[in-house]
Parts: structure tokens; C-alpha cells; sequence
């Protein structure tokens, strides 16, 4: 009778543990995911930026400002 | 479809991008209003040839003092204005950045984005002037250097140092190009008792005007109103003339380029004495005021390819990059 009350605590204290670990794990996961989005969204910034990024919109008006286009 | 728009609403001239063509009006920002009726008469360049020469119920005004909006009412139907002549109508509404001074209050920020999207932009975003300028003068920002630029307009000169795409020391004072033509008005009212317009005391800046002496030094004849007769009399003006009437809005934005390199990290500072100190805007245009400028702070002051334009290019590659350079609107960082 003993044993049989055990057994059941057991499964759910296991099932507890492994509910809290796999919470853990996608917490670490997101926060993990939040870093890399920093990172990414620094990149694409920084690359945004580069003179090869701004060649098309500021070098084609350029030509186009030397020919009086938009005048 | 709108196209997107970027917009350099200065107190001198706007100029306004458009996304995948490039800039697509450049003329000052001036509206000729009846004043009777309330109607607009005309705006940009016709409107600027009417200043000083308008009977009393018409009234050609610049709607931006210091880079705020001194009239929100005129400021929205010129931005109102401004969009229907890129094409923009009431069923397209485009996102638009506007490119303001660093130095804005919180409620001159309100008053552009409010004015802006009552005029029929879908999203109003908000940029920093010399950031924009950094960006369209193409400098290296995404770099770990120091970039320094000094915007003069207008109203407003703003001095940034800028370093991997952030504003790292700025330094913004009201004073521009404006109050250099309004110190040349007032010497010749003082010394030659001759009233003249801000048109003319404009074309003598532009002629005539320096912050340093050169051997291209000239005089000109100006043309005004006698006060004393007030009859019309011409006066002789030289450049040293000029030169020490404008004197005191010189030295401000030489100053306020002295206090950003002060407030600039050390580790950067050493950059500018290789890489130089870049101008533009309008007012960055004075003869002399580079080399002013570098001999009072020693470092080499280099003229933008394209000073007029930098600012609107700047915002122009924003709305090109739009989720991208996000980070670098007002809103989105503070």
C-alpha cells in the first residue's frame, strides 16, 4: 500500500523536474535567441552604413544633382 | 502605391526624397499667403521672389525660425503642398522622415510630426540633422572612428562627432546662416543709415561675405533706402566690413565647434586631426569660414561634395533602409 503511494510521488515529482528543466531550457533558449537578435540587428545597422550600402541612393543623386535633374 | 519620402524641412530650403528615384524638389521654404482669404498664393521659389515685394494682404513668410515651426497652421500646408506636388494623395500615404535639429524641444518635435501627418503621411519619423549628414556626406560611420561634421543651415548649426553609427558628442547652438544676413542688415542700417531687405544682405554675404581675409577681398555697391530722406541711395561696402559685422554669429558656431571637440573622447579626437572636420549646409558655404574654423581649432576643415544635399541624402538612405536604420529615428531611441 506504502509502495503504491510512493510510486505516483514519484512520477510527478520526476514530471515536476522535468516540466522546471524544459522551462529553464527554452528561457535560456529565448534569452539566447534575444542576444543573437541584438547582434543581428547591430549588424544589418552598422551594414546599412557601409559605403557600399549607401552607393545606390547617395552616388546615383549625385549624378543626377551634377546633371540639375531635380531642379 | 506611395512611395516613401524623406524630407529636409529647413529654415532656409526643403528638399524632399523619394524612395527609389532620389531627391525630387529642392526650393526654399517659403509660402505666400492672402492674407484675406487665407488662401496659399504660392510656395518655394515663387514664393521667395515675392519676399519684401508684396502689397500689404498678401504675406510671403518662412513658416521655420531656428528649425522650429514658428507657424504650425502655414508650416502643415506647405508640407500638405509639398506631398501633392511629389504626388502624393489623400488615398496614397506615404511613411516620411524628417530631418530636424538636434537641439528641438519635445513639443517643436511634436508640432513637425503632428504637422506632417495631418498632411497626409501615414508615419512620421524623425532624424537628426547632422546624423543625416554624416550619412549623405558619406562618411565612413560605420567604422570605429571618429567622424566629425558641423551642419550650418539656416537657423541652426550643429556640430556631431559620430562613431559606428551612433552620435557619440553634439554640440547645437541657433544660429545660422539667417543671422549672419540679419547682422549684415542691421551694420548697414547702423553705419550708412541705409535700410536693405534680407534678400540683398543675403546676396552681399554670398558676394562679398567672408569669415577670413583673402586676396579675393572686394567691396560692392549696395542699394537701399536712405532713413533719413527716404529716398533711395546707393552706399560702397567692403568685405572687411562685412566681415566685422558678421563677426559675432562667426565666432558662435566657431565656439560651438570648440565645445564638441571637447566633449569628443580622447581616443577619437586623434582621429580628426587625421581625417578632418566635414562641413556642409548652406551656411558652411561663407568664404573663409573653413579656414577659420581650422585655424582656430587646428584641425583640417574639408568641404562636403555636395553640402546643399547631404542632409535630405542622408534621410534619403534611411527610407531606403528603413527596418534596417530604424534605431537611428528620434523615437526610437529615446
Amino acid at each position: 500500500m506504502i509502495a503504491l503511494g510512493i510510486l505516483p510521488m514519484i512520477f510527478s515529482l520526476c514530471a515536476a523536474i522535468c516540466g522546471v528543466v524544459l522551462l529553464v531550457l527554452i528561457f535560456l533558449d529565448f534569452r539566447k535567441t534575444r542576444i543573437d537578435d541584438g547582434i543581428s540587428a547591430f549588424h544589418r545597422h552598422i551594414d546599412a552604413l557601409s559605403p557600399q550600402a549607401r552607393r545606390d541612393s547617395i552616388v546615383r543623386n549625385d549624378n543626377d544633382s551634377n546633371r540639375g535633374q531635380y531642379r | 502605391m506611395a512611395r516613401d519620402l524623406a524630407i529636409d524641412l529647413g529654415t532656409a530650403n526643403t528638399l524632399v526624397y523619394m524612395k527609389g528615384r532620389g531627391i525630387v524638389l529642392n526650393e526654399p521654404s517659403v509660402i505666400a499667403v492672402n492674407r484675406k482669404s487665407g488662401e496659399v498664393l504660392a510656395t518655394g521659389h515663387e514664393a521667395w521672389d515675392m519676399i519684401g515685394r508684396t502689397p500689404s494682404y498678401i504675406v510671403a513668410v518662412r513658416p521655420l525660425r531656428g528649425g522650429a515651426i514658428t507657424d504650425f497652421d502655414i508650416t502643415e500646408r506647405m508640407i500638405r503642398l509639398l506631398l501633392q506636388r511629389v504626388g502624393v494623395s489623400r488615398f496614397t500615404r506615404p511613411k516620411v522622415v524628417i530631418c530636424v535639429p538636434s537641439a528641438i524641444t519635445e513639443v517643436e518635435r511634436r508640432a513637425v510630426t503632428d504637422a506632417t501627418r495631418r498632411a497626409g503621411a501615414s508615419d512620421a519619423q524623425l532624424i537628426e540633422q547632422p546624423m543625416a549628414a554624416a550619412i549623405g556626406a558619406n562618411l565612413p560611420i560605420d567604422e570605429p572612428v571618429g567622424n566629425m561634421i558641423i551642419d550650418i543651415g539656416g537657423g541652426t548649426s550643429e556640430t556631431a562627432v559620430i562613431s559606428l553609427g551612433g552620435v557619440v558628442a553634439l554640440e547645437a547652438v541657433r544660429v545660422g546662416s539667417f543671422d549672419i544676413d540679419a547682422t549684415i542688415q542691421s551694420y548697414v542700417r547702423r553705419e550708412h543709415g541705409v535700410a536693405i531687405g534680407e534678400r540683398t544682405a543675403e546676396e552681399i554675404k554670398i558676394h562679398i561675405g567672408s569669415a577670413e581675409p583673402s586676396a579675393q577681398d572686394q567691396s560692392a555697391d549696395i542699394r537701399g533706402r536712405d532713413l533719413v530722406s527716404g529716398l533711395p541711395k546707393t552706399v560702397r561696402l567692403t568685405a572687411e566690413e562685412v566681415r566685422f559685422a558678421i563677426e559675432e554669429p562667426v565666432a558662435a558656431i566657431v565656439l560651438s565647434v570648440k565645445r564638441c571637440l571637447s566633449k569628443a573622447p580622447p581616443e577619437l579626437a586623434q582621429d580628426f586631426i587625421s581625417r578632418g572636420i566635414y562641413l556642409v549646409g548652406g551656411g558652411g558655404m561663407l568664404r573663409g569660414l573653413a579656414d577659420r574654423i581650422s585655424r582656430e581649432t587646428s584641425v583640417p576643415v574639408l568641404m562636403s561634395s555636395q553640402p546643399l544635399e547631404a542632409v535630405v541624402l542622408g534621410a534619403g538612405h534611411c527610407i531606403e533602409n528603413y527596418q534596417s536604420l530604424r534605431g537611428m529615428f528620434m523615437g526610437s531611441r529615446r
